[in-house]
């Protein structure tokens, strides 16, 4: 049988047919959403099956760009243009947040051109203040309106309540899984973490509970990595090329934390079981999701500051996306407050999809050099 | 094409350039001082209610632009880490903070006391403050509002989330600053914002006429107005002479150009060339003129107020203008103003700069081209950094488009 962590590596480079293999087998619809920030439990609850966006690595983006101009993220104009080509054949629809101007503007080109049959908008607050938070409950209230009449059932308070659970298990164990990573020798590598979290936004989230069940069971009898003299944290937007995890480590350096959108914002935080409301419940865990477009430089350095400490990081590279704007606005403070209060120096380097790896190669082993001097 | 002299502008120029250069005093002058947003922000009347001057460090980005220094303060951002994928009128801004402070244009806009922000319009807004804040660490008050994408069915609970964000707002600028802002301050501000409003409407419909009173070099002149004395006696007196002055010309049948020089009447998609003006000029030359633009018809002055509701009148205003709306809003407006103002040549900036107002662009030209069988182009350029125009492109593209209008 194979191990966990070879099931999980193999849904990420075979996406396309395990989703299309999950349609068919459990005729779910499928829904597309983008960020961590949208609450997938309300998906999930309506008995529709969420995915995360990312483009293919492997096609060049021919026709999306008379949409979106090239000075826009270059992954969301891959995802645009793979989803016109008819890349998604099993997706049923979308929902989308307000995060930046480009993905708030593919809400309003994908409802203009109706690829599928679901379009949805989130306004997601950028505070975390009680009026925020009781407004994004009402946010929700409304998409879950819109999901139930799409899905052509209720969402009920119990299925809500499951999914919260499901999802906060996943959050845990993934959570657990990047304990192990603190240790003096991490059991698992940056990329094969890479894997296990992405895996959880094609795999159904019970049966990838089931898997980190299993590799939690399997990570302490795997013989260990050598010792990890350069510990790395990487941090960015959608650092989702698993060349550029493959290229940092291949330089000998481990990547033992991550502060991106597809690796530790996705599930950093749980949804609080309480007594309120599931929706408020949902509005106040996922306003906490530390996205570069809705989170302040001081919440953002906590989150960052607190890894680096717990996880004995002593480098931090910044892998922004050219024209991820947020993020890049973002960088000069943090970058110096991480320098500064942390004493832990940096690496800014910008990705691009599909971009060549050699030249980024060259300074990020320049970079561990210097971290191993 | 020769760049010729321009032509007699509208006598309100000169009292706006006026009022241009008595703001820059006033902020330099005055305390306590806040930056503030251009977006439809309505924590501009709110200021003027408690005493505060408001400074506008976009504002400040146009004039710097049009005084050519805009290159120079990017370029000193970028060496502090403000990658040129970060708006212009950002870099603009933290280049002046960063740079060796010779000869501000204007004098500069000062170390602010207090910091104001709204999300009614880009996401960089909030990152643009939020850097600020770590700058200067003086109290940043932020006013979220959502975006609202479909104004037709606008859910109830966004006016009631941006009214308490309002109210908030006020109660931590009285805590922080120290002031008192009353009600009967508020509903004057708002009042007067209000008469502002009012005057603007009747000047757009006004330039409807032919031939065209107005261009859009003095429509954005006039845009001052509306975005930095909204809540003041001044702004109200400025826009009311811009007024008479326009109705008076529609009376008289004067236009930027005479009836038999106005040949064609193009529609300015976008914010214009800060630093390049004066190409407006070159355009009167082949006899054209830009009678209304997207970005001074839709984004401020859209929203009558209501003195005696001010909180619901400034929450409305965050939730109308364009930048907190839909393209297909847009896309809707812009498709009846065409016919209105009887425009027969679109030109559309897509500024890399401005990511709020260029994303939907390519959508838009398409759709009015399908629409209304109407020549469009599209100009790939930034609103403020001078070092991405390049004049030989820019001008070989125009001038194709002008002769294919005939």
């Amino acid at each position: 049988m194979p191990s966990a962590l070879e099931q999980m590596s193999s849904s990420v480079s075979n996406a396309a047919s395990v989703l299309q293999e999950t349609e068919r087998k459990t005729g779910r619809k499928m829904i597309g959403f983008f960020h961590p920030v949208v609450p997938e439990e309300l998906i999930y609850a309506a008995g529709l099956h969420p995915v995360r966006l990312f483009p293919y690595f492997d096609d060049l983006i021919t026709v999306g760009d008379s949409y979106l101009q090239t000075y826009l993220c270059s992954y969301l104009r891959a995802d645009w243009d793979q989803i016109i080509k008819g890349r998604y054949p099993y997706l049923s629809g979308a929902i989308i947040p307000r995060s930046c101007e480009a993905v708030t503007f593919l809400y309003q080109t994908w409802k203009r051109h109706n690829p599928y049959q679901f379009v949805d908008y989130i306004n997601v607050p950028w505070k975390r203040t009680e009026n925020a938070i009781s407004f994004f409950a009402k946010e929700l209230g409304r998409v879950k309106k819109d999901i139930e009449k799409f899905a052509g059932k209720e969402i009920s308070e119990d299925s809500l309540r499951n999914a919260i659970k499901v999802y906060n298990r996943n959050r845990e164990l993934l959570k657990e899984v990047y304990d192990l990573r603190k240790a003096e020798l991490p059991p698992i590598s940056g990329v094969e973490t890479h894997n296990v979290v992405m895996s959880s936004f094609i795999l159904d989230k019970e049966e990838h509970n089931e898997l980190l069940e299993q590799l939690l069971t399997e990570l302490p009898r795997r013989p260990r990595h050598p010792k990890a003299d350069v510990r790395l944290l990487i941090s960015g937007g959608c650092v989702i090329d698993t060349r550029l995890w493959e290229m940092i480590e291949s330089t000998g350096a481990v990547i033992v934390a991550d502060d991106t959108n597809n690796g530790s914002r996705s599930f950093w935080h749980l949804v609080e079981d309480t007594t309120e409301d599931s929706l408020k419940a949902l509005a106040r865990g996922y306003v906490m999701v530390p996205c570069a477009f809705n989170t302040s430089i001081e919440d953002r350095f906590k989150y960052i500051s607190e890894m680096i400490s717990e996880y004995k990081v002593n480098g931090v590279i910044f892998a922004i996306n050219k024209n991820c704007e947020s993020e890049k606005f973002v960088y000069p403070e943090l970058n110096k407050k991480v320098k500064d209060k942390m004493n832990v120096p940096t690496l800014n380097i910008e990705t691009d999809y599909l971009i060549d790896m050699a030249p980024l190669r060259t300074r990020v082993e320049a970079f561990v050099e210097t971290l191993r001097a | 094409m020769a760049e010729k002299k321009r032509r007699e502008r509208p006598a309100f120029n000169t009292d706006i350039a006026a009022a241009i250069g008595k703001h820059y005093k006033d902020v330099q002058a005055n305390k306590p001082m806040a930056y503030a947003l251009m977006s439809p922000n309505p924590l501009v009347e709110v200021a003027y209610a408690a005493g505060i001057q408001p400074a506008f460090p976009e504002n400040y980005a146009c004039t710097c632009a049009a005084r050519h220094v805009s290159g120079g303060y990017c370029e000193t951002a970028e060496a502090y880490n403000y990658a040129p994928d970060v708006c212009s009128y950002c870099r603009n801004h933290l280049g002046y903070i960063y740079g060796s402070g010779e000869s501000p244009p204007m004098g500069g806009i000062g170390e602010p006391d207090l910091l104001l922000l709204t999300s009614c319009a880009c996401t960089h807004y909030f990152k643009w403050w939020d850097a600020l804040h770590e700058i200067y660490g003086k109290p940043l008050i932020f006013v979220n509002t959502p975006r609202v994408m479909e104004p037709q069915s606008e859910p109830v609970f966004y006016m009631g989330y941006a009214m308490r964000e309002i109210e908030q707002a006020i109660a931590d600028i009285n805590k922080v600053m120290g002031v008192k802002i009353t009600n009967d301050k508020l509903s004057q501000a708002v009042r007067l914002s209000g008469e502002v409003v009012d005057y603007w409407q009747k000047i757009l419909e006004l330039n409807k006429a032919v031939p065209c009173p107005m261009d859009l070099t003095d429509l954005s002149n006039a845009l001052f107005v509306l975005i930095v004395l909204v809540g003041t006696q001044e702004g109200v007196d400025l826009m009311k002479k811009v007024y008479d002055e326009t109705k008076q010309r529609v009376a008289e049948g004067k236009g930027v150009l005479s009836k038999e020089e106005e040949k064609h009447r193009l529609l300015w998609i976008n914010i214009p060339f800060w630093y390049k003006l004066g190409m407006f000029g070159r355009f009167e030359d082949r006899g054209c003129v830009f009678p209304f633009s997207d970005y001074t018809q839709y984004i401020w002055g859209t929203t009558r107020m209501d003195s005696s509701k001010p909180i619901e009148s400034l929450a409305r205003k965050a939730l109308e203008g364009e930048l907190n709306t839909s393209v297909d809003n847009q896309i809707d407006k812009l498709l009846k103003d065409i016919k209105e103002y009887r425009v027969d040549g679109v030109i559309a900036h897509s500024n890399r700069s401005c990511r709020i107002l260029s994303v939907g662009v390519l959508d838009a030209v398409r759709i009015i081209r399908e629409t209304l069988d109407i020549p469009t182009l599209v100009l790939d350029c930034d609103h403020t950094d001078e070092r991405v125009y390049s004049d030989a492109d820019i001008m070989n593209r125009i001038d194709g488009f002008l002769e294919m209008l005939g």
